[in-house]
């Protein structure tokens, strides 16, 4: 890979950071109290606020007892997880079986106390630790530059049960790295043991390196060295699929358009229940992302730069596009290389998920698969919304602007799923040429 | 594995350019300490009059000053003529080299962040150190470091330990408390240890060194004990650094006796180095599985 692939702290802080991300902004990722204003405004889903602890007088008239049995405590100027409580469940105590107040909840003999919780690190806490925590916050213990903050309590977002297996006791968390309304990069982070169930890399969490097509693990990273099972396992890292991933990216996109940064990291946790939400925002989001990608994001950056993108839905799309993991060594192992000749019968997939067979030259001197715009305009890929966006280009019909969309087609019985750009092929043999950049695992046999 | 041996060596490596020269006596005047000083007689000693050009009144830098030709003030020579005035009029020409050459160590702190990826806890952290290392030697500098990071750290784990929970504030004064005990504790041995440095200790120099507990009690809270040992260290690789700049004799004569130069090619560089947007050396080995893929 060329080194100017990769994004580094210098170029990250000149070339996007300081260029894209505004005041206010900043300010918005800075204060999680801020981000959650913004994302209510936007009725983005986030998980709720319970209660906001401006002043000390606030921390003795609250009603402490009446708190679920799970939630968060959390500052809201934090940094990266510093001064965050995480209580999974009420404390238990033993009933005496001869009580009068024995209780029919089914604990078998065990009350829940009212006032002492149990949190994700298997510390106890009582109402008076959380209100003496609480006042530390406040002081300002835990943010940036020690000035004095504000805390909050927050909803507990549980552990989805896809990836009941490889958390340890946390709920893990997806970072996407959004840059002009385009998910450019993903990683989960999955907490461990050793992190003490917090989704932190720098703690001993795993970072999951996530195809952005298809929402598939791909590598794993833990101590910034690569591993493929989870450790002290035989369980693999690569191939979990998240649930509702196109949710999940559509969710962050639409929460970078009302952050006013325009290159972030935003932070999801899929709710069992109600899907993907927004924990945070990170306006200088990590790099080791392309560690666990093992991808360079400065590629990515500048392929997606300056691009019109309308709305959500069009940035995944386009990302989608140009992100996808290419399986192919694994394909080549797997079903062998395949050889196709010059003339080929290929099935496109129309808009109505239909396929349609029509003739397609393989040219090895071309980079990029082609269209004719007639027929792409016949099986409905010329609508809007799979249009992703319009290219100069230079071929042998001289230089031209033409639109790009996404296609699906099956050569050989392999699906390829790409883009293509659409011109008038209307002279030429065949309505469809197949580039070099999709021939991936193909060996052309010509005469 | 690597990095950490990386750092430890070029740790011992600066340690030995330095140790030689420190151990002997250095007598360094800098700003002046207010440690009271007691004269054996009752009237107090004569000042030394600088206005006066006889020789024993100059120190080594004064007489470098005089030694230089100046043509006129404009356009090249204004600073110069304003630092003779200054040290005419009695501040010191050791305050004026350590001033002038600040600008130069900031530089370097920058360009080991930028381009090398060294990290440190910013610049006026490292900067500053480097400067009590001059005052009170770099020895005694990281010995009474290592001694406050340790009391404070210890502290913090007792009150855990106990389960003493008290509010933030008061619980970072009683951490000072412990501190100013074992920082008095090293100075109550200079009778009994033989280290003339020992007795250079001022206040400020504390100050800092207090600073700089607390940035690594933040870090070791927030990310983990090994990320701050790791950016202290580098805070510590980088002052000793700047600490070698500020003690060069060829260095402090001429940005004494070119200082519009030494301001100006300063400034340029700094300009310089903001346009840089490449990897990082460190970066250059973190991602090396990415660069040979």
């Amino acid at each position: 890979m060329k080194i100017s692939n990769i994004l580094g702290l210098n170029a990250r802080t000149k070339l996007y950071s300081y260029k894209y991300n505004t005041i206010v902004g900043k300010k918005n990722a800075d204060s999680k109290i801020q981000t959650a204003r913004v994302l209510k405004k936007a009725g983005i889903a986030h998980p709720l606020l319970y209660k906001k602890f401006k002043s000390l007088s606030e921390i003795d008239e609250y009603n402490w007892e009446g708190l679920p049995d799970s939630f968060a405590l959390k500052p809201s100027r934090g940094l990266g997880g510093e001064g965050i409580i995480v209580v999974k469940k009420r404390a238990l105590q033993r009933v005496d079986a001869n009580t009068q107040n024995s209780d029919r909840s089914g604990n078998g003999g065990m009350k829940k106390l009212k006032d002492v919780w149990i949190t994700t690190q298997r510390d106890r806490v009582s109402v008076q630790d959380l209100k003496l925590h609480t006042m530390d916050i406040l002081e300002g213990a835990y943010s940036m530059g020690n000035v004095p903050d504000v805390a909050f309590i927050q909803e507990y977002v549980g552990r989805h049960k896809a990836f009941r297996k490889y958390a340890y006791r946390g709920t893990p968390d997806i970072r996407i790295i959004v840059f002009n309304k385009v998910p450019v990069m993903a990683m989960m982070r999955l907490p461990t043991k050793e992190s003490g169930g917090r989704a932190n890399l720098h703690q001993g969490a795993i970072g999951l390196g996530v195809d952005i097509a298809t929402g598939i693990t791909t590598k794993a990273i833990w101590h910034e060295r690569q591993i493929r099972y989870k450790p002290g396992t035989n369980r693999k890292l690569h191939g979990i699929k998240i649930p509702n991933w196109t949710k999940v990216l559509e969710t962050a996109v639409s929460a970078q358009m009302v952050s006013g940064l325009g290159y972030l990291g935003v932070d999801i946790v899929l709710h069992p229940e109600k899907g993907p939400m927004v924990l945070e925002y990170n306006a200088q989001p990590g790099l080791q992302i392309q560690l666990a990608n093992m991808a360079g994001l400065k590629k990515r950056l500048e392929r997606v730069e300056g691009l019109q993108v309308r709305d959500a839905e069009h940035g995944v799309k386009i990302a989608k596009a140009l992100f996808l993991e290419r399986f192919s060594d694994r394909v080549k192992v797997e079903e062998g290389i395949l050889t196709v000749g010059i003339w080929e019968d290929v099935k496109i997939v129309t808009a109505e998920g239909g396929k349609v067979k029509v003739r397609a030259k393989i040219d090895t001197g071309a980079w990029k698969t082609s269209i004719d715009n007639k027929l792409a305009e016949s099986l409905g890929l010329l609508q809007d919304n799979n249009i992703l966006w319009t290219k100069v280009y230079k071929s042998s019909l001289g230089k031209e602007l033409r639109k790009v969309i996404g296609i699906k087609f099956y050569l050989a019985g392999r699906r390829i799923r790409t883009i293509a750009n659409v011109a008038n092929r209307g002279n030429l043999r065949t309505p469809l040429i197949i580039g070099r950049r999709d021939l991936n695992g193909f060996l052309v046999k010509s005469g | 594995m690597y990095k950490k041996l990386f750092i430890v060596a070029v740790f011992l490596f600066i340690l030995g350019l330095i140790l030689p020269g420190s151990l002997r006596a250095q007598k360094i005047y800098l700003t002046p300490s207010p440690i009271p000083t007691f004269s054996p007689e009752p009237e107090s000693l004569p000042k030394p009059d600088i206005t006066q050009k006889s020789p024993e009144t100059l120190g080594p830098l004064e007489e470098i000053l005089q030694k230089q030709k100046l043509g006129a003030v404009w356009p090249t020579n204004p600073i110069k003529y304003a630092i003779r005035g200054a040290v005419k009029a009695g501040v010191p020409a050791n305050t004026l080299v350590l001033l002038l050459l600040l600008p130069l160590v900031a530089l370097v702190i920058a360009v080991a962040r930028n381009i090398i990826g060294i990290r440190g806890f910013g610049i006026f952290l490292p900067a500053s150190l480097s400067v009590v290392f001059v005052a009170i030697g770099p020895v005694v500098g990281i010995g009474l470091f290592l001694v406050i990071v340790l009391v404070s750290t210890s502290v913090r784990i007792i009150f855990r330990k106990l389960k003493i929970k008290l509010q933030y504030l008061p619980r970072m004064a009683l951490i000072l408390w412990a501190v100013v005990f074992a920082v008095l504790g090293v100075l109550f041995s200079a009778p009994y240890v033989k280290f003339s440095q020992l007795t250079n200790v001022s206040i400020f120099a504390v100050l800092i060194l207090v600073l700089l507990a607390e940035d690594f009690i933040r870090v070791q809270l927030g990310k983990s004990a090994k990320t701050a040992i790791g950016i202290t260290s580098e805070t510590l690789v980088l002052s000793l650094f700047s600490y070698l700049f500020l003690t060069l004799k060829p260095l402090q004569s001429y940005v004494l006796l070119n200082p519009e130069i030494t301001l100006l090619v300063v400034g340029f560089a700094d300009f310089m180095l903001a346009r840089y947007s490449g990897l990082r050396l460190r970066e250059l080995w973190r991602f090396r599985k990415l660069i040979s893929s």
